[in-house]
């Protein structure tokens, strides 16, 4: 395939993208014992995009036969002709960047075709039991499993060559306690780019069942938080949500050449000197992580991208189109989630780099605050980093010790706001968001994480 | 052969062969779309694109364990049957799957437009242009962030065991604009503005791009507000935010059936003003949603789920028709990717008698909420997050708008609180909603 696809690009006459992507997922989904869906999904196809006249089009097709390629070829080509002559910027070309060449398998030493299916149904079903057997305040439970596994062909008429493979198994449970006509959730989801044993490496899922009746029952009698300004010390989950849904966004430089907050920022101090913030196609700190991947979706090697070094805003996450225009290298981030969708500027891992403090000093030195831990329900951001989290477990802290819990918590503020306000990091790390699905027109699997910090926040909470 | 008759051969074709895979009782339900998009971003044209795709789906019944698999690369349909059977062979038993007993299907008019075939990427990009030069006659500092023009020719099949055998074919053209406002140093929020047409007549970009640069513009300048606990008017496109999802997952028969629904056991019982009428109704004419049949191929019919405050019906498909012994109303959703689950087609409250200057006239101290970024949780029914291109309300007129403004409470509770609903209502995706008031909002300034 890799060759067919090396013959029509060189042939096709001007700069042709070609990627083919065949995908296997599996999806084994119980609640209160009783299985909701047991399926698995095939799909392949080719997608091309050719630059015309300085435009992109864009085109696919699930015929993989020579003749219906070069037809998708033409088609690309043609819907880039017909948009060149209204488009009022054209692309003066692509920036130069190193193409991916070569083989790049899955990073796990138990790949999850060694497991059968009825294996992964036999877990998804006893977990379900264990949640609903956690706590007699336990009404409902939900427990699933899901896995994508990729082969991608990615030739580009300007060099790039590669075959990448790669497998994202996820775990997600979720219990629901109630109580006087109370009703609160407790959940937790992993996910790794990698294999069957390193999903579970961080956690099994017996333990991540028992959180999750753990933190629904504990909100059953908790008190709402009380509204207002705060000390707040956040855990790795929700310092990689923050990274990647407040910040990350308004970096992608499709995000800042469309007016976002970040645009007149560049080399300004953004954040305490406390924070460095870093967008990678590795996975740095610690193994598998979701949004790994060695080479994008335009056939470019990753970086690992700084945007933020020392509170100082340092770089914007390109495509090699915005690259060109910014007149820096590409970092790695175009990404197409399906052959069907053309690559966009999209996130990676996306992480704080850890400091020097001991997580119990952060929370030690605290005599009114709260610690937050995870993204519960919902959360939304906009340009100008203004965002809103639903927080999945929180504590009050009194006296530089964890306090009660309270329920219902959400967090929000202009994040370069919020980590200006950081006063001491954490010395651990952690992934987090390995099960999260970051949606921008299409899906895209990434990571974030980082280490504690404290800094001051909004809490949300009824008056 | 035209298009659907082949996609109905290979439907029936599918269906055999998941019978000699070992299927007592079998459903392929396959989806072919053809999209032509253009999409603008940092206020040009970006990528045009056309692709096309045929998905198909098939559910296996073994002994009442189910099993699905889906797959788009058609020579290999044989093995995606083989797997479904696999599939449903090593599940667990569920004595309510079922595949629904054929009902004839009547046509709904204006759901697919012969004209549309001919729809080509260059009418999408004029379309495209006509958005951006919208903005761009309102004012400078208007940015088209970000925006679409796509158009979709879809054509679906139903083929089961059960004697279902049936097939539609839509065309729908969608189209939203995402505007930004800049004055130097001042951005303002982003706002967002949906429509669609099934006809290409029914076409009008303008009003989308206007509404959402009218938002954009509003928030710029905005400062900070004041903290109270009062009056507030939700946005069409709040009240989509804060209750469209609530709705759906109360009064879905499968949350109902684990017990997860509040109102599911007490239908009848009054949950909210008298003044509030939920509809959902499959056959609306020129409804985004609408469509003939369903994911299971039931015809889709109008259902009024709260009539005056009060629950009367929940949305099922054949699953919980049968564990709830109740009628099957056609809302089985999903596509070919997934197995059916339950979902509102064309979800309306139905308009009040004022008008939205009127709900905001009778407000002496208020909050005006255009959008809502934040959270609402289906279960609990708590919905906290930040109020957008929001506007302080004083002596029954806009004051000034406000930035960073939380609002927060809880939907149930806000339900029997609910003052006034406008008789003006917008289009927000598939729900077709009115401005709202409800009293004792926590309002919340940063």
């Amino acid at each position: 395939m890799q060759d067919l696809l090396a013959r029509i690009a060189a042939q096709a006459g001007g700069w042709v993208e070609l990627r083919f992507q065949g995908r296997s997922t599996q999806q084994i989904s119980v609640r209160n014992g009783e299985l909701e869906e047991s399926s698995s999904k095939r799909i392949q196809g080719i997608g091309v995009r050719a630059l015309v006249d300085g435009v992109f089009g864009f085109a696919s097709t699930t015929d993989l036969r020579e003749a219906s390629i070069l037809e998708t070829v033409s088609a690309a080509q043609s819907a880039a002709k017909t948009s060149a002559g209204a488009k009022k910027h054209r692309i003066p070309g692509l920036a130069a960047a190193t193409m991916g060449v070569g083989m790049y398998p899955v990073d796990t030493a138990d790949p999850l075709d060694n497991h059968p299916l009825e294996e992964k149904l036999e877990l998804v079903l006893r977990i379900d039991e264990r949640i609903r057997n956690g706590s007699s305040s336990i009404v409902s439970s939900s427990t699933s499993y899901a896995e994508i596994q990729d082969e991608k062909i990615i030739v580009t008429s300007d060099g790039a060559r590669t075959h990448l493979f790669v497998a994202i198994p996820e775990f997600r449970v979720m219990a629901v306690a109630a109580k006087d006509g109370n009703q609160c959730f407790g959940m937790k989801a992993n996910g790794v780019n990698g294999g069957w044993s390193d999903l579970f490496a961080a956690m099994s899922p017996e333990d991540m069942a028992d959180y999750a009746v753990r933190t629904a029952v504990e909100q059953l009698t908790a008190p709402v938080p009380q509204g207002g300004l705060a000390t707040v010390v956040l855990d790795p989950g929700l310092v990689g949500v923050l990274s990647h849904e407040a910040i990350g966004h308004t970096v992608e430089a499709d995000i800042v050449l469309g007016g976002a907050i970040t645009a007149e920022k560049m080399n300004e101090k953004v954040a305490s000197e406390l924070i460095t913030m870093v967008d990678s196609g590795a996975s740095e700190h610690a193994p598998h992580a979701t949004g790994t991947l060695p080479v994008d979706d335009e056939g470019v090697a990753t970086r690992k991208t700084t945007l933020i070094e020392n509170g100082v805003l340092r770089s914007y996450l390109h495509n090699r189109e915005t690259a060109a225009h910014f007149d820096v290298e590409p970092t790695g981030n175009a990404r197409a989630f399906e052959y069907s969708d053309a690559p966009i500027i999209r996130m990676r891992n996306t992480y704080i780099e850890p400091g020097d403090t001991p997580v119990e000093d952060l929370i030690a030195d605290v005599q009114d605050g709260y610690y937050m831990c995870g993204l519960g329900f919902g959360g939304q951001a906009d340009s100008n980093a203004e965002f809103m989290f639903g927080v999945r477990e929180a504590h009050r802290i009194h006296n530089g010790k964890l306090g009660e819990v309270v329920r219902g918590a959400t967090i929000s503020g202009n994040a370069f706001d919020v980590l200006s306000s950081v006063d001491a990091v954490g010395n651990d790390f952690q992934w987090d968001l390995g099960a999260g699905t970051c949606g921008k027109s299409q899906y895209a699997k990434v990571d974030a994480g980082g280490p504690h910090l404290r800094c001051k926040a909004t809490i949300g909470g009824r008056q | 052969m035209n298009h659907e008759a082949r996609l109905r051969e290979q439907c029936r074709g599918a269906v055999q062969a998941a019978k000699q895979c070992g299927a007592e009782e079998v459903e392929v339900f396959a989806q072919t779309s053809r999209t032509i998009s253009v999409e603008i971003e940092k206020h040009d044209l970006q990528t045009s694109s056309s692709q096309q795709e045929t998905m198909i789906g098939v559910r296996a019944f073994v002994g009442q364990r189910v099993g699905f698999a889906c797959t788009n690369v058609l020579d290999e349909l044989d093995a995606t049957c083989a797997d479904a059977v696999k599939l449903a062979k090593a599940s667990p038993r569920d004595e309510h799957n079922i595949l629904p007993e054929p009902v004839p299907v009547p046509a709904i008019g204006g759901l697919y437009d012969p004209a549309a075939e001919s729809f080509s990427v260059a009418d999408a990009v004029q379309h495209a242009i006509r958005m951006i030069e919208t903005a761009e006659a309102m004012d400078r500092r208007l940015v088209l962030g970000g925006g679409s023009f796509a158009a979709n020719l879809s054509t679906q099949c139903v083929v089961t065991t059960s004697g279902v055998d049936v097939a539609q074919n839509g065309s729908l053209f969608t189209f939203y604009a995402l505007a930004t406002a800049k004055d130097g140093a001042k951005v303002s929020n982003m706002a967002f503005h949906f429509d669609a047409s099934h006809v290409v007549d029914g076409i009008d970009v303008v009003p989308v791009a206007t509404h959402a640069c009218r938002d954009a513009l509003g928030s710029l300048g905005a400062e900070k507000g004041t903290s109270f606990v009062g009056p507030v008017v939700l946005s069409p496109n709040a009240v989509q935010s804060i209750l469209v999802g609530l709705f759906s997952f109360q009064l879905n028969a499968k949350n109902a059936l684990r017990g997860a629904s509040r109102w599911g056991g007490s239908l009848g019982q009054s949950i909210a003003a008298s003044t509030l009428t939920v509809v959902d109704d499959g056959c609306l004419p020129g409804g985004v949603a609408t469509a003939t049949f369903d994911r299971e191929g039931m015809p889709h019919r109008k259902l009024v789920l709260i009539e005056n405050g009060v629950p009367r019906a929940l949305m099922h498909n054949a699953y919980t028709a049968r564990a709830m012994k109740a009628d099957n109303t056609a809302h089985a959703s999903g596509s070919a990717r997934s197995i059916p689950g339950i979902g509102p087609t064309n979800l309306s409250i139905a308009p009040g008698t004022t008008t939205k200057d009127e709900l905001i006239g009778e407000i002496k101290n208020g909050l005006l909420v255009n959008r809502f970024s934040g959270s609402s949780n289906p279960i609990s029914g708590d919905y906290s997050g930040v109020a957008k291109a929001a506007y302080l309300i004083k002596d029954g007129k806009l004051d000034r708008p406000v930035t960073g403004t939380l609002i927060a409470g809880n939907a149930f509770e806000s339900l029997n609180k609910l003052t006034g609903i406008s008789s003006d209502t917008e289009r927000v995706f598939t729900a077709i909603l009115p401005y709202i008031r409800i009293d004792d909002v926590s309002v919340t300034a940063e």
